[in-house]
């Protein structure tokens, strides 16, 4: 592998990595304030991709531009799903609690299927394939404009759990939820905010990546096992711990396809995640809750 | 009180249960020879394949409380075990099969010995992980497996004891009883399980991991214990599927889908119960072959509900089959949130308060 292989690889790898960071924060968000491990987290991700996919070919809207539509229509979207059902299962085993998202997994990629079948479809703008060159490194325009997206989108959310009220509520609910009951802050609407928030973070990365990736109703459980990887990897609840793990699980594919072959490329992020589990099971950034 | 009857009901025979029983088990003997239509032997047969594999997960998730949603795994490893052998050297499958036990037996050790140092959530992540890794590495070896391809069973040998053929496999009835034989032996190694001091370990080790370690169970040996017994049983279910569907590959023996759908078969009719799975099973394989075969969408139509010709039912005819999973995630949201205990559980409250 020359340098330029390398280095080629390693700038994708990072770019495709911003867009995991967003998939992971949205899955450390909700577990941090829940405890609940979000089985539908990839598929929240694919009703992304289709509204994206669907403005844009109905209504012409661009799919940078539609995240403005896309991400408070999947925060209602990941509202309800916690007002609905999550809510209802909060404290009881973990083992049920991830039984019932991976049940509302099911029901919405199957939806999806009944709604759009199961075939590919392609979203291709003018831009889809092309490229910045850097010397002999070509750089991917749509791959870069979601990486800014995404640094922008990471860096406002990150200000509001850090500076505004409803924020420090959110982290105060994450840190000890009966602690913060007794304060007075209302948990199950932060619980309601949180899972919100989560799933327009997986819907903007489904926005996000939707002009490079096929889009189909079972492209979810890819992502969302991707997803555990990143935020496990990054320390479970840590939001700068999911922005990291985002960012190596991508360097990690992209460098492994060049160097092993495209094929192993997930058996590796897998067995680092099974290292990490074992090694440290806290993650990179986050303490220990086992 | 409570217990007292939930003894009755489980532990000891009484007489009308074991005359029922016997009736049931004859009635299930008999069934070939009244039934000639192989749609309904088919049914049969996976009805009794979806109880193999309830029962089998039933013992480390069920009695043991240890959610393994990575069970695909050793369901692959008896598929792909007894095929292979069967397709390269010509090993007859009731010997080849205990090569595929044999693989399930000792991936079964080796995630037990890495995922049970985890607990939890993340011994469910473990084993979905530890299983994608299986389902990859039997995709990108081809020259073993066929990859992506999957085995393609041409011939089946006949079963020969001496020179007597006893069957050449042609029709679907020696499955039947193959598959009725492997589900009556689960239910009974259940049986076996949960009425012994085993059992009691495992299911000690479910209701509080510490307190069990407290008084001197050793956490890792039994959790590894009810993990080899339940990955032999499941691979056992995976040996029968190759030969009887006759073609495996990579989507249809180790994908997430069907550990999530082994885990499903026990939630539903009820955790750690003898006869949850079966319930599962019952409620579940009619279900969703229903919805496969496009038996629920040609009903809305012959009632009446919804016009063959208007938009909806030819939407509906043409994709409802297909979204047979729908089904499952319907049925666990609604088993989880309604009756966390399975139909069993919820029977046996509804019974205890009616009383």
């Amino acid at each position: 592998m020359t340098l330029s292989v390398f280095l080629q690889s390693l700038i994708s790898g990072i770019l495709i990595g911003g867009v995991y960071a967003l998939i992971g924060i949205g899955l450390t968000i909700i577990f941090g304030v829940m405890r609940v491990i979000n089985f539908a987290h990839g598929d929240i991700m694919m009703v992304g991709m289709y509204l994206t996919f669907y403005l844009f070919t109905l209504f012409h809207v661009d799919p940078f531009v539609s995240i403005v539509i896309t991400i408070p229509l999947m925060f209602l979207f990941g509202a309800f799903l916690q007002k609905v059902f999550i809510n209802r299962i909060i404290g009881t085993l973990p083992q049920n609690q991830i039984l019932l998202t991976i049940g509302l997994g099911l029901i919405i990629s199957n939806s999806a299927m009944l709604a759009f079948t199961s075939d590919y479809k392609i979203l291709t703008t003018s831009y889809s394939s092309g490229s910045f060159k850097l010397g002999e490194i070509s750089i991917s325009q749509p791959l870069t404009a979601s990486f800014i997206i995404t640094v922008v989108i990471t860096a406002i959310l990150y200000w509001f759990l850090m500076k505004t009220d409803t924020g420090q509520a959110i982290r105060a609910t994450a840190q000890d939820r009966e602690a913060a009951q007794l304060m007075g802050i209302n948990v199950s609407r932060m619980s309601m905010l949180a899972f919100g928030i989560g799933a327009a973070m997986a819907g903007t990365a489904g926005a996000l990546i939707s002009p490079t990736y096929y889009i189909f109703p079972q492209v979810g459980s890819a992502f969302t096992l991707k997803a555990f990887v990143i935020t496990v990897l990054g320390g479970m609840g840590s939001i700068v711990g999911a922005t990291l793990g985002g960012i190596i699980i991508g360097i990690v594919e992209s460098v492994g396809a060049v160097a092993i072959s495209s094929d192993w490329k997930d058996v590796l992020v897998f067995a680092i995640f099974l290292l990490v589990l074992l090694v440290k099971p806290s993650g990179l950034l986050g303490r220990s809750r086992m | 009180m409570n217990d007292i009857s939930k003894k009755s009901a489980e532990g000891g025979f009484s007489t009308v249960g074991a005359v029922a029983a016997l009736l049931v088990l004859a009635a299930l003997y008999a069934f070939p020879s009244f039934v000639e239509s192989p749609y309904a032997l088919h049914m049969m047969i996976l009805l009794f394949l979806s109880t193999i594999m309830g029962e089998s997960w039933n013992i480390i998730g069920g009695y043991t409380g240890q959610y393994s949603v990575g069970h695909a795994a050793y369901f692959g490893a008896g598929a792909y075990g007894t095929l292979i052998l069967l397709q390269k050297w010509e090993i007859a499958p009731w010997k080849g099969v205990w090569a595929g036990i044999a693989a399930a037996l000792v991936l079964s050790l080796v995630i037990g010995s890495i995922c049970f140092r985890l607990r939890g959530p993340y011994f469910v992540l473990a084993s979905i992980a530890v299983a994608e890794i299986v389902r990859l590495t039997v995709l990108n070896t081809p020259s073993v497996t066929n990859g992506a391809e999957g085995i393609l069973l041409s011939d089946l040998p006949p079963f020969k004891i001496g020179e007597t053929v006893i069957t050449d496999f042609v029709s679907k009835v020696p499955f039947y009883y193959i598959g009725l034989t492997l589900a009556l032996l689960t239910i009974l190694a259940t049986w076996g399980v949960q009425n012994s001091k085993l059992g009691y370990f495992f299911q000690a080790i479910r209701e509080d991991q510490d307190a069990a370690h407290s008084l001197g169970i050793n956490l890792s040996l039994y959790k590894n214990i009810a993990l080899a017994l339940s990955a032999m049983m499941t691979s056992l279910a995976g040996a029968f599927y190759a030969i009887y569907i006759k073609f495996i590959d990579p989507t249809t023996v180790l994908p997430l889908d069907l550990s999530v759908q082994i885990v499903l078969i026990a939630i539903i009719g009820g955790i750690g119960t003898i006869f949850g799975p079966v319930i599962g099973s019952l409620v579940l394989v009619p279900l969703s072959e229903a919805l496969r075969s496009n038996l629920i969408a040609q009903g809305l139509i012959n009632s009446g509900l919804v016009k063959e010709d208007s938009g909806l039912g030819v939407f509906l005819k043409e994709h409802l089959a297909h979204a047979h999973v729908l089904i499952y995630g319907i049925l666990v949201v609604v088993v989880i949130l309604f009756m966390p205990d399975g139909v069993i559980g919820f029977v046996r409250k509804m019974s205890a308060r009616k009383r």
